[in-house]
């Protein structure tokens, strides 16, 4: 059995930051593993260590400074990495979603895994739609957001509890190969031993070009382009109210009604 | 000259990083006002690996180098004092020896445990009447057939009283001089006159225990002696060389832990209408703090690197404890004062650190005796 974890390193403003231009400015950015994509990481190494003959394959397209992030997942257990960069992908303004999943989808039919986790969504631009077009595009079976999964391996199905709006779960089976989008909270990330950093250091870490996954630039075009980068501005504003419990019952009734909150 | 840390270091640090700031730092006042050695974290630490950083494979150990293990204290340090002391006590002075000086039989009984992290190490020169004049020394090891008889008393051992093996300096050859100490292995579960007298409350560092213990008639086989008779001291020298390091990584730790404090404290608290970073009074305060830890750590990083190239770090790794222990002490009492009232609570960390960083002019040489021996480095 393989899986094939989709990681993404994802960049985190510091909390008072400047723009540039149509993005935050370099100098308040840090880069570190996507929050979701730890928990996939650690759900297929989970998977490998309790079955028999599985390997975890992680895949990232990233620059360069990206390859410690998809070392970490390496260190975590999981067996090889492959990274996809090349100059096309280093000058292109942004990559939607379409594209990743045009991506990611050519490194799908390389190495025909039967399992698919990609995070839930990245915490940087947070479009949480990758794996599900990655599915669509691959023609594979989908669950989204699973934050409980049960492999049946032989049978060749994922019983999976999938979170849905309003704290309501859907339990479903979904039959494989298919891609799972992973919901943080489903498991517990393991910190990397440090041994595993250092064996890590050794394992097969592939870099792949567009033109070796038989795509060429065209992939790279998009409807979609970013026009504007702003801070929203928020305002926030606290009431305090004081009395018994009924005044303040009273005043924060009033207090709703006036703030159009309730009618009447 | 590459100041740039190589990428498997990088990881390393920041993954320690990671568990220090989400399992120890939120318990790291607890256990100081609890005076509570805190075993699971030491579990934990084995778990991943950290038990015996510069401790070869073939031993159980992680294989890394000096530089990493400097980096690995210094994250301890950076989030708890007591738990990196206990860390750098147990790798420079108790497990690391025996990986120098032992056979392959000491090897295997008594440096893989430590090494792995099945328990922790402790090492005993101090005596009560014998601290920075360290070879002037009144525990003695008498030959008495295939055992050695120890006798004495020995002061301030970290980790005594949790250890599963204590490395004793005791002398065997009363006329000698420096070539009549030796270095013994004591079990302190099994070896019957074995015991620890005191436990020490201290002005800071009190979930690391540091004790007074007391070998009467302590009868131990042969094969306890590490190395040869007679070697103990020049066997000291080479320890407490890589023991430097460690303390001076340990301090840098406790300076960036007060820093860090400092920095977030100032520029989140308001006075006179904007934070108080930006009146240069407390701004330059903090970034003395920043001059001072970033002098320090590269002093150290020299240090280790130096240490793995092979070559001899008696002047860089006194000049790195010296420079960083007394940084630790300066940040974290400016670090205080940045905090001003709450500063001086027991809410915020940096009195804690204050307390800390106190010991590092103090344990594994003194200042004074810092300066003694890059002294006599210079040829003075």
């Amino acid at each position: 059995m393989k899986i094939l974890v989709t990681v993404k390193e994802v960049a985190e403003a510091e909390d008072d930051f400047e723009i540039d231009g149509l993005d935050i400015d370099e100098r308040y950015l840090e880069y570190d593993l996507n929050e979701w994509d730890d928990y996939a990481v650690e759900e297929a190494v989970t998977i490998a260590e309790d079955g028999d003959d599985v390997e975890v394959v992680s895949v990232t397209i990233g620059p360069e400074r990206a390859e410690e992030t998809v070392r970490m997942a390496l260190a975590k257990g999981v067996d090889r990495a492959i990274r996809v960069w090349d100059d096309d992908l280093e000058s292109a303004d942004m990559l939607d979603v379409g594209t990743k999943a045009d991506i990611l989808a050519a490194v799908v039919e390389e190495e025909d895994p039967d399992l698919v986790f990609s995070g839930v969504q990245a915490n940087d631009d947070g479009f949480g739609a990758t794996g599900v077009a990655l599915a669509e595009v691959v023609d594979m079976e989908w669950g989204a957001v699973v934050n409980d999964l049960d492999l049946d391996a032989e049978g060749g199905v994922a019983h999976v509890h999938r979170e849905l709006e309003g704290g309501v779960e859907e339990l479903t089976d979904i039959e494989l190969p298919a891609v799972l989008t992973i919901q943080t909270g489903i498991n517990e990330p393991r910190y990397a031993s440090l041994r595993g950093i250092r064996q890590a250091q050794r394992k097969p870490l592939d870099v792949q070009g567009l033109g070796d996954l038989g795509l060429d630039a065209s992939v790279l075009e998009s409807a979609v382009s970013r026009t504007a980068m702003f801070e929203p501005e928020s305002e926030s504003d606290v009431t305090v109210f004081e009395g018994g419990a009924e005044e303040e019952a009273g005043q924060l009734a009033d207090l709703l009604r006036d703030k159009g909150v309730v009618e009447g | 000259m590459d100041f740039e840390l190589p990428s498997e270091h990088r990881m390393i640090r920041d993954t320690v990083r990671e568990f220090c700031d989400e399992e120890i730092e939120p318990i790291a006042w607890d256990i100081e006002e609890e005076h509570r050695f805190p075993e699971e974290v030491f579990d934990a630490l084995a778990d991943l690996d950290m038990m015996g950083v510069p401790v070869s494979e073939e031993y159980g150990g992680l294989g890394g180098d000096q530089l990493m293990y400097a980096l690995v204290t210094e994250e301890l340090g950076r989030v708890s004092g007591s738990i990196g002391l206990s860390y750098a006590a147990h790798t420079s002075l108790a497990t690391k020896p025996i990986e120098m000086f032992g056979t392959d039989a000491q090897k295997e009984r008594w440096l893989e445990p430590l090494a792995t992290g099945e328990y922790l190490g402790a090492w005993a020169l101090t005596e009560p009447s014998s601290g920075s004049d360290a070879s002037d020394m009144d525990t003695m090891a008498e030959k008495e057939g295939d055992e050695y008889v120890i006798d004495g008393t020995k002061q301030f051992i970290t980790n005594a009283s949790v250890a599963g093996s204590i490395l004793v300096k005791a002398v065997t050859d009363p006329g000698a001089g420096y070539d009549g100490i030796s270095t013994f292995i004591v079990d302190p579960e099994e070896d019957d006159g074995f015991e620890v007298v005191t436990e020490w409350e201290k002005m800071g560092l009190n979930a690391s225990p540091t004790c007074e213990i007391k070998f009467t008639d302590c009868r131990i086989p042969e094969d306890r002696l590490l190395g040869e008779e007679g070697e103990g001291w020049t066997q000291t020298m080479k320890t407490l060389n890589g023991g430097r390091i460690s303390i001076a990584a340990l301090s840098v730790g406790l300076g960036q832990g007060a820093f860090e404090a400092a920095k977030s404290y100032a520029t989140e608290r308001e006075q006179f209408g904007k934070p108080i970073s930006k009146f240069d009074a407390v701004r330059d305060m903090v970034v003395e703090m920043d001059r001072k830890i970033e002098r320090s750590r590269l002093l150290t990083h020299k240090s280790a690197t130096q240490y793995d190239d092979g070559e001899d770090v008696t002047h860089s790794s006194a000049l790195a404890k010296y420079d960083a222990s007394e940084t630790a002490r300066e940040v974290a009492e400016d670090a205080v004062q940045v905090l001003g009232g709450y500063g001086y609570t027991t809410d915020f960390a940096p009195q804690r650190f204050y307390r800390d960083a106190k010991l590092m002019e103090i344990g594994e040489g003194t200042s004074e005796i810092q300066r003694l021996v890059i002294g006599r480095q210079l040829g003075l």
